[in-house]
């Protein structure tokens, strides 16, 4: 066994992700009096849900009720986040866990960083937007996105010129060039993997042709045109900036489909394109919006009636796995699809300008390459204990969120709770064992106050 | 809030000159500033008396946003700030911890809304929502002219809780808390607990014995030194509020099994009373009407007693096919099924009844190979992990799927007429996998997979005024962030008391409703809002009109107060534990001696002058 030495840190709980999951079960940490952790790769808490433009059935606009969320965490004094940071090990030691983290460097000092924002606008180089999708550019240091946490500037070395110019204007001296990567080692009581999901490829299936026409986007593309704040302004399709007047979504793109290694169902996909389907004809409304599907997949609180007043708002949902997609002129798009509701059924080719493909949830991180953690066969952390969704094979180690599988927000909600009520479980049996500090003695029986009231 | 700040009562009312208001317009990117000219409003909220500084942000709720805001109070010395966004209901808190955080105390903060109650609902009318938005904003103003600092109410915290309901949700819940050190009172209406799932035979998608898992569930609460069981007994009466909840629970309770009550007090309580299965109507798909129709639990039951065989028996004669129709009970369409007996329809999904019968389907094909079965549907939403695969092996083992449309549902007649030995059952309906043919099929059997419908806790749902969706379950807080909390402050729901889940999404939320009652029951203390009602006693003259009004038993009562002249005289007296803030006592108080904190009569009034402002004077204050 390696030895590691004493720790620079130490927490009752390190969370991996500062997602919505990551965060929630922080605060449910913090607020019962724990030390939180959280460990984010980005720049920028919030995850994938602040970049959405609006959530299904409430259809809130997303940066407002996560803003509340990423504002708490940032607030709790029960809470440290460490952005830009990297998970590079997981490993058991003492009562708990060594998690070996590294800082990237932002080639900014982010104790000096007032997030004025002066050093963006004196830059002069631009790269494609990640927070947008890359459908907007984003200087080469910036400050990540409107509502980032921290309002930190942040330098993409791979398209910084090195000119100079952000450091001559940076009022607190805060950029540094030289930064490099900061290794730490925290000593952790217990910890959550909340580390997300990603998208399988847009190209995974080739006969959608993706590769072919810029006109076929990614939902989440789909989720910045709509936003609100988006950086069009309104929906515009990418190959020419042109209104779309026909948009189609075409479901299970990744998933659903053994041809792409998603058996599953990636079960946010329907509800999802619902919603988009309802914004987009709220934005656009002489706009003819098709839904191609296998199975409309509706099942949550409210979702069903969602579903409805789609399908009363006009929207046409079309049951049918689409076959090919093909780039035609003018940069439209043809739709093979085989009608199976209709008397005339048989195969169809339906000509659209615009093409969502829902691609399969997978996991966004391995935890099994850095910790003791095991998977499933669907590659999400594995959660053996019939009684505890949010258990691991390893004691100490719990999972919260996507990382044990797609599932939507609310249900990453209650995940999230649930990963850490096992914490405190966890952390509290440990403590009484050892009898540390602040645990009472286990009562003997009835520990409860009941009066009897007479009968 | 847990902040970084620590709490404190910030200055008292200032004069009305002394008054450094500071106003925040939120653009809330572009939701209000497509609509709302926020710049317009901002100078002319500039102009407003008392307003020292009103700015614009993207996004107020942001943390730029609200650092915007602690900054000014302490460089601008603001004693007052307004914020103008979405409604409270969302920010309220957000903002109040920025005030505080700014030094300010917490109530000396207003908030308007100008998204939904101006943005969202004048889309179409930008001048006519720009003036509202100012109107509103000086109404939010006027009222802050007369607010005083006010502090949270805090009382003892009774840090034990009753979980309400023994079935795989409460004792997940039970040991979930007994677990993290805190004393439960696990209350069970009937003589065993684990519930619905007693009835179960294997869980998906483990494929592990129902028997098995209520057993692991039982070995955590069972004999747990901080669990009372209380079995055969229910919650007769509870009143109170977080921290401090007064329950009695009536069972036969102790050795002798006698009929007894006990009293608990309890410092949060978590409702997992779960669900009842859909019941067919009589003649509901022939239900009632023919034997050979039954209900997925009923069916269950049956395949739990058949021994393994090439055809299924029932009733002593081979069932050579079964059919099975999804959603009975759920997804049903006005117009098309028969209202329920509160004359609402179940337009909800139940979200298990897919995998439930692709699960028996499958277990039949697999047990008895020559049973044929058919599976009509809407759409499979086997969307859990590990569900699809029951899909994909359901149809390699030869279940045949049709699907049919919810406005056009399968009919089922029993077959009168039915020579000796042929299938006594017959369905007819369109099946969409093949362009709308009306298909008939005659089977042997049908099994109905009935929904999930609210259970049954009335009396406590009355009791503590808990709210109830459309669909009768209860209603969450919010659908998407605040699953397991509803309005009622302390009441935690765990299960399929708020919606349909399965057992891995019970245990989830029985998990999630724990934490939240544990991080109350963490506390020494709770925390009230302090909007509450206050007796002036100098003002009140005893009448006792508001304790004749008062909803809330023990919020309002008079007592004898002996002056300084010896005499004793009446007085109303609230209970800030029990007073919700209602006002309605305000309403009636002949001589205005009651009034809310934070929400004065004067601060109505000003909040009146602001609103019917003449639009002259506002334009006037942009001179």
């Amino acid at each position: 066994m390696i030895a590691l030495g004493k720790p620079d840190r130490q927490t009752d709980v390190l969370v991996v992700g500062g997602g919505i999951s990551g965060l929630q079960t922080a605060l449910d940490l913090a607020d019962q009096g724990y030390q939180v952790t959280v460990v984010e790769r980005q720049p920028s808490i919030g995850g994938r849900m602040i970049a959405l433009s609006k959530v299904f059935p409430t259809l809130d606009c997303a940066s407002c009720i996560t803003t509340p969320r990423m504002s708490a965490a940032a607030h709790h004094s029960g809470i440290d986040l460490l952005t830009y940071t990297e998970v590079d090990s997981i490993l058991p030691e003492g009562a708990g866990h060594r998690v070996l983290v590294t800082h990237k460097p932002t080639y900014v000092d982010r104790d000096k960083c007032i997030g004025c924002r002066l050093c963006e606008y004196a830059c002069d180089a631009e790269y494609p937007d990640p927070f947008e999708q890359g459908i907007a550019p984003i200087r080469a240091i910036a400050v990540p996105f409107t509502t980032a946490i921290p309002q930190k500037a942040i330098l993409n070395a791979e398209y910084c010129m090195t000119c100079g110019s952000c450091a001559r204007v940076c009022p607190t001296d805060a950029i540094d060039y030289d930064q490099q990567p900061v290794r730490e080692s925290i000593q952790a009581g217990a910890v959550v993997i909340a580390s997300g999901y990603a998208l399988n490829a847009l190209t995974a299936k080739p006969q959608y042709n993706a590769q072919r026409s810029g006109n076929i986007i990614s939902p989440l593309t789909m989720e910045r045109l709509l936003a609100p704040h988006a950086p069009h302004g309104r929906v515009l399709r990418p190959s020419d900036g042109k209104i779309p007047g026909s948009i189609a979504f075409v479901q299970c793109a990744g998933s659903r489909d053994e041809t792409v290694g998603v058996a599953y169902c990636s079960r946010v996909c329907c509800m999802y394109a619902i919603k988009q389907a309802m914004l987009l004809s709220g934005a656009l409304p002489i706009a003819d919006i098709t839904i191609y599907y296998m199975d409309i997949r509706a099942f949550g609180k409210g979702y069903e009636q969602f579903y409805q007043n789609a399908k009363a708002m006009g929207i046409n949902f079309v049951r049918g796995k689409v076959a090919r997609i093909e780039p035609v002129d003018s940069d439209d798009l043809l739709v093979h699809v085989e009608v199976t509701e209709e008397a005339a059924g048989a195969m169809q080719k339906r000509r659209h300008d615009l093409v969502v493909l829902a691609q399969g949830m997978i996991p966004q991180w391995n935890p099994s390459v850095a910790s003791p953690v095991r998977l499933g066969g669907d590659g999400f952390v594995a959660t053996p204990d019939a009684t505890s969704p949010a258990s691991t094979h390893v004691p100490g180690i719990f999972v919260a969120g996507t990382a044990a599988g797609p599932k939507d927000i609310v249900d990453s909600i209650a995940e999230a709770g649930a990963a850490a009520m096992e914490v405190s479980r966890y952390l509290y049996q440990h403590a009484a064992k050892a009898g540390g500090p602040g645990t009472a003695p286990a009562p003997r029986r009835v520990a409860l106050k009941l009066a009897a009231t007479g009968s | 809030m847990n902040d970084k700040t620590a709490s404190g009562s910030g200055p008292a009312n200032p004069s009305a000159e002394a008054l450094r208001i500071g106003v925040y317009i939120c653009r809330c990117g572009g939701n209000i500033s497509d609509v709302v000219d926020v710049e317009r409003v901002a100078e002319v909220c500039r102009h407003l008396p008392g307003v020292v500084t009103a700015n614009v942000h993207t996004f107020m709720c942001s943390d730029p946003g609200q650092k915007n805001i602690s900054e000014d109070i302490r460089n601008e010395k603001l004693n007052r700030v307004v914020v103008a966004s979405c409604s409270p209901f969302l920010h309220e808190l957000t903002f109040r911890g920025a005030v505080q955080r700014g030094g300010l105390n917490p109530y000396l903060y207003e908030h308007a809304n100008i998204r939904e109650q101006c943005s969202w609902s004048h889309k179409h009318d930008p001048q006519g929502a720009t003036a509202k938005a100012i109107r509103l904003i000086a109404a939010a103003v006027g009222k802050l002219r007369y607010a005083e600092p006010l502090d949270q109410i805090r009382l003892p915290n009774q840090r034990q809780a009753l979980v309400v309901g023994g079935g795989v949700a409460g004792m997940k819940a039970a040991a979930d808390l007994a677990g993290r050190g805190i004393p439960v009172l696990l209350v069970e209406q009937s003589e065993r607990l684990g519930g619905q799932v007693n009835r179960w035979n294997r869980v998906f998608p483990t494929e592990q014995p129902a028997a098995e898992l209520l057993g692991a569930l039982r070995k955590q609460v069972e004999g747990h030194p901080r669990i009372e069981i209380l079995l055969r007994s229910r919650v007769t009466k509870i009143s109170g509020f977080i921290g401090n909840f007064q329950v009695t629970v009536e069972g036969q309770i102790g050795p002798a099994g006698r009929r007894t009550e006990v009293a608990v007090t309890v410092g949060a309580l978590v409702m997992a009373t779960g669900f009842l299965p859909y019941a067919p109507r009589d003649g509901e798909y022939a239900y009632h009407r023919h034997p050979a129709v039954l209900t997925t639990p009923e069916f269950l039951e049956l395949l739990r007693h058949a021994p393994d065989a090439a055809t299924l028996q029932f009733q002593g004669r081979p069932v050579r096919s079964i059919a099975f129709i999804h959603c009975v009970g759920s997804r049903q369409v006005d117009g098309v099924q028969e209202p329920q007996a509160d004359g609402k329809i179940n337009n909800y999904c139940s979200r298990v009844c897919c995998t439930t019968v692709l699960q028996q389907a499958l277990a039949v094909r697999q047990r008895f190979p020559e049973t044929e079965v058919f599976d009509l549907h809407q759409d499979i939403r086997t969307y859990g992990r590990g569900h699809e695969d029951y899909y994909i092996q359901a149809s390699q083992a030869g279940v045949i799927f049709f699907r049919y449309h919810g406005d056009e549902i399968p009919t089922v007649a029993p077959r009168t007429d039915a020579p000796a030995g042929a299938p006594p059952l017959r369905l007819t309906f369109k099946d969409y996998l093949t362009w709308g043919e009306e298909l008939t099929l005659d089977v042997d059997m049908l099994v109905l997979a009935v929904g999930m419908t609210a259970g049954t806790c009335q009396s406590l749902v009355e009791q503590l005024k808990l709210p109830c969706g459309e669909d009768r379950f209860l209603q969450e807080i919010h659908p998407k962030l605040r699953p397991v909390e509803i309005s009622v402050n302390g009441v935690l729901l765990a299960g399929a008391v708020q919606g349909p889940m399965n057992i891995r999404e019970t245990l989830a939320a029985a998990g999630a409703a724990a934490v939240k009652a544990a991080a109350i029951l963490a506390k020494e203390q709770v925390e009230l809002n302090p909007y509450v009602a206050q007796v002036d006693a100098d003002l009140c003259e005893g009448t006792g009109q508001c304790v004749e009004q008062c909803e809330y038993d023990g919020a309002l009562r008079l007592v004898q107060v002996t002056n300084g002249d010896g005499k004793a005289r009446q007085r109303a007296e609230v209970n800030p534990g029990l007073c919700v803030g209602c006002g309605a006592c305000v309403a009636v108080c002949p001589a205005r001696a009651i009034n809310l904190n934070g929400w004065r009569l004067d601060q109505y009034e000003a909040m009146v002058d602001g609103l019917v402002a003449e639009a002259p004077a506002l334009a006037a204050a942009t001179a």
